[in-house]
């Protein structure tokens, strides 16, 4: 539908800018092509003749575009020449006017768009694989669409702001990722994006505005019931309405980022191995950041600032607060807070020299760096955490050196990145969370050694007829294949590759950390962390059902008929000779 | 050892050097190409064609393809062959020879890509 609209839109757009200059060459044409044979002529040997249609058809279309071959057939009378030279000026003025109105067509921008919105539906409808709807290109979105990218899943982006949109199309994206400017929370566009396509996974609704995430996830559960979608908003003002849409995820970027700040703060190991696991490659898992106790101070108590200190609150840490307005801080006790701008002078009377820590919260990124110096100044011993909420200044975070560094952007992007490839990884957080911090040293020395320093990689096995057939035609044969099995090298069987079983998540319940001697279903899904090697492997082993025969039983099956023929014949003799 | 890879083996690189014996010299030469040779590399060709036969995995297919390919152009040099000498009896001129020859050689083309897949097979397995 959205397809025929605009492909109609394009069609009918340069059929009515091309009207009047189609019918004044037409025209010209004509009274040319008429005057041409109406001239006298004479052939090669004098005799007076005329023109036939077909030579001056030929004749104009050879002089209109001002190729000029010379007088064909026979060489002209004046009186045909005369013709010529009024043939020649008007029909070149007529090719010149058409030709202008096309070039005028193509340089309006609604043209433009127009041809925007149809090359891009075209190029949603091409895409077979699944793939997943950013609606809102700026900090997050981007780094969403990078991380999407980079997982090996495809993307597409609409954006009001044409200039993003540009941007997009000059990234180097390994997958093609369609983009277009408009206006995400009209359903055309939507559709245009292909929410109602059967292999589109999810639309992330992700624009600066909340108003619009609404209506954008209002939108696409109403034109695809069965498609995920998750809405950037905060839970507080949005939560319940989303709510009663239903099955509409809720990602609030300050809850998000209070409670990534929480787990950095009081889980270190799980937030290392966390961002280890992302391929945040700066964190490597032998030294794990811990920070020190104590009062910390709260510079800007905007929503960010009273997400944080709610975390704080919770685990029974004092929290001191600078904030010029303190707006919804009626609840803090009066010598917690600080009224001003946060500088030297109200550090030091929020006790920096004492405090054991520093988070600069304001939702300005200059402000945040100028609170790290000051602080850093007062109290070099003091640890400091910083927002930084715009991605480009990222080189001058880096250079302020902060203990900690939180992107609420990139804790969103990576947040919704999680629920959207690897759901599964949320369990095993969650798990890891829940139980002692040696459970969580286990896995984590497992996952390093097998590694060996390697980079990590997350992928998910799903034991169907697409992506494991060589599990499916074994269990036919009524023989048990373990996720040991899958895992074997198939140079040396006895070894196994460089992974390890994260989750197994069957339709009763999730095992953490299965066993390797775990049959494997119909229908299980297993999340591995290893190798890129190590995926490949795995992926051609479930496809093989010799090499996996040979990974189960540790002996080659015979290939083809005639082999297997001989080889039923020979194993009876060989059994009865051992009886 | 594996009996079984042995005698696939055998077969499939048999297909190859016997073909490659017979497209060898001169190409319009009759005297250069012999009957019973060609016999044999279509007898042995159509044999390797048999083992390949039922072998689910990807490389079996490829395998299966290539032996396919050179079965039909060495029938089709046959048919070439009987044509010339027993139905149009213009006898083995070296136009004919030639054209019996050259498509030989693009059975040779598919059966060295059938060994090189084997070969490649083998060493990526590497058991």
């Amino acid at each position: 539908m959205a397809t025929t609209s605009d492909l109609s839109r394009v069609t009918s757009i340069v059929l009515r800018f091309m009207r009047t200059p189609v019918l004044v060459l037409i025209t010209v044409y004509a009274i040319a092509i008429l005057g041409m044979v109406a001239m006298p002529g004479q052939d090669a040997e004098g005799n007076p003749m005329h023109m036939s249609f077909f030579h001056a058809f030929y004749f104009l279309t050879y002089t209109a575009t001002t190729t000029g071959f010379g007088e064909l057939p026979h060489t002209f009378t004046n009186a045909q020449r005369m013709w010529a030279i009024v043939c020649l000026y008007s029909s070149v003025v007529a090719w010149i006017y058409a030709i202008g109105s096309i070039i005028r067509v193509i340089q309006n921008p609604y043209f433009q768009e127009a041809v925007a919105g149809r090359s891009f539906s075209r190029g949603v409808k091409r895409i077979s694989e699944p793939f997943f709807i950013i609606c809102g290109f700026g900090d997050t979105g981007s780094l969403l669409t990078r991380g999407l990218n980079d997982s090996g899943y495809t993307a597409v982006v609409i954006d009001n702001d044409g200039e993003r949109i540009k941007a997009l199309a000059l990234r180097d994206y390994r997958k093609t990722t369609p983009g277009l400017r408009a206006d995400a929370s009209v359903p055309k566009h939507l559709i245009d994006a292909g929410v109602k396509q059967p292999n589109c996974q999810a639309v992330v609704a992700l624009t600066n505005d909340e108003d619009i995430n609404v209506k954008i996830a209002v939108m696409a559960r109403l034109l695809n019931p069965s498609v995920r979608v998750i809405c950037l908003a905060s839970t507080h003002r949005r939560g319940e309405y989303l709510e009663a849409l239903g099955r509409v995820e809720i990602i609030d970027p300050f809850d998000a980022f209070a409670r990534w700040l929480g787990t950095a703060l009081y889980a270190p190991l799980l937030h290392t191995l966390k961002h280890w696991l992302i391929g945040a490659y700066s964190f490597t898992l032998d030294k794990p950041w811990r920070p020190p106790m104590g009062t910390w101070i709260l510079c800007g108590y905007g929503r960010m600032g009273q997400s944080l200190r709610n975390v704080l609150l919770a685990r029974g840490v004092r929290t001191m607060v600078i904030d010029p307005d303190m707006e919804g801080a009626e609840d803090i006790p009066e010598e917690d807070k600080v009224w001003g701008y946060a500088n030297a002078n109200t550090l030091r009377k929020a006790k920096v020299l004492e405090a054991a820590g520093v988070v600069a919260a304001t939702d300005s990124d200059p402000d945040n760096l100028g609170i790290l110096i000051s602080a850093r100044s007062l109290n070099p011993n003091v640890c400091t955490i910083v927002r930084q909420s715009h991605h480009e200044n990222e080189l001058a975070f880096r250079a302020a050196d902060a203990d900690l560094i939180m992107q609420p952007s990139l804790i969103t992007a990576r947040d919704i990145l999680f629920a959207l490839i690897s759901p599964l990884i949320q369990t095993l957080l969650d798990h890891l969370r829940e139980h002692h911090e040696t459970v969580l040293d286990n896995v984590t020395h497992r996952i390093e050694t097998t590694l060996g320093g390697q980079p990590p990689h997350l992928w998910t096995v799903k034991i169907c007829d697409a992506n494991a057939p060589a599990v499916t035609v074994l269990r036919k044969q009524r023989c048990t294949v373990t996720i040991g099995d899958i895992m074997r090298d198939p140079m040396h069987r006895e070894r196994s590759l460089a992974c390890v079983p994260l989750v197994l998540a069957r339709r009763q319940a999730n095992v953490v950390m299965p066993d390797p001697s775990q049959a494997l279903r119909a229908r299980d899904e297993v999340l591995f962390c290893g190798t890129r090697y190590a995926e490949r492997q795995v992926g051609a082993t479930l496809k093989n059902e010799y090499t996996l025969q040979y990974l189960v039983s540790g002996m080659q099956e015979s290939r083809g008929y005639i082999m297997k023929w001989f080889a039923r014949r020979i194993t009876p003799r060989t059994t009865t000779l051992d009886g | 050892m594996n009996v079984e890879k042995v005698v696939f083996g055998f077969f499939i690189i048999l297909a190859l050097t016997l073909n490659f014996g017979f497209v060898v010299g001169e190409i319009e030469n009759p005297d250069h190409h012999d009957i019973y040779e060609f016999y044999a590399v279509i007898l042995v060709n159509l044999l390797a064609m048999g083992l390949k036969l039922g072998d689910r995995s990807q490389i079996g297919a490829l395998l299966l393809a290539t032996s396919l390919v050179a079965n039909l152009q060495l029938i089709s040099a046959a048919f070439v062959w009987t044509m010339a000498v027993h139905v149009t009896e213009t006898g083995l001129t070296p136009g004919v020879m030639a054209s019996i020859v050259s498509l030989a050689a693009g059975a040779l083309l598919a059966n060295i890509v059938s060994v090189v897949m084997l070969v490649a097979d083998s060493l990526m397995s590497g058991r």
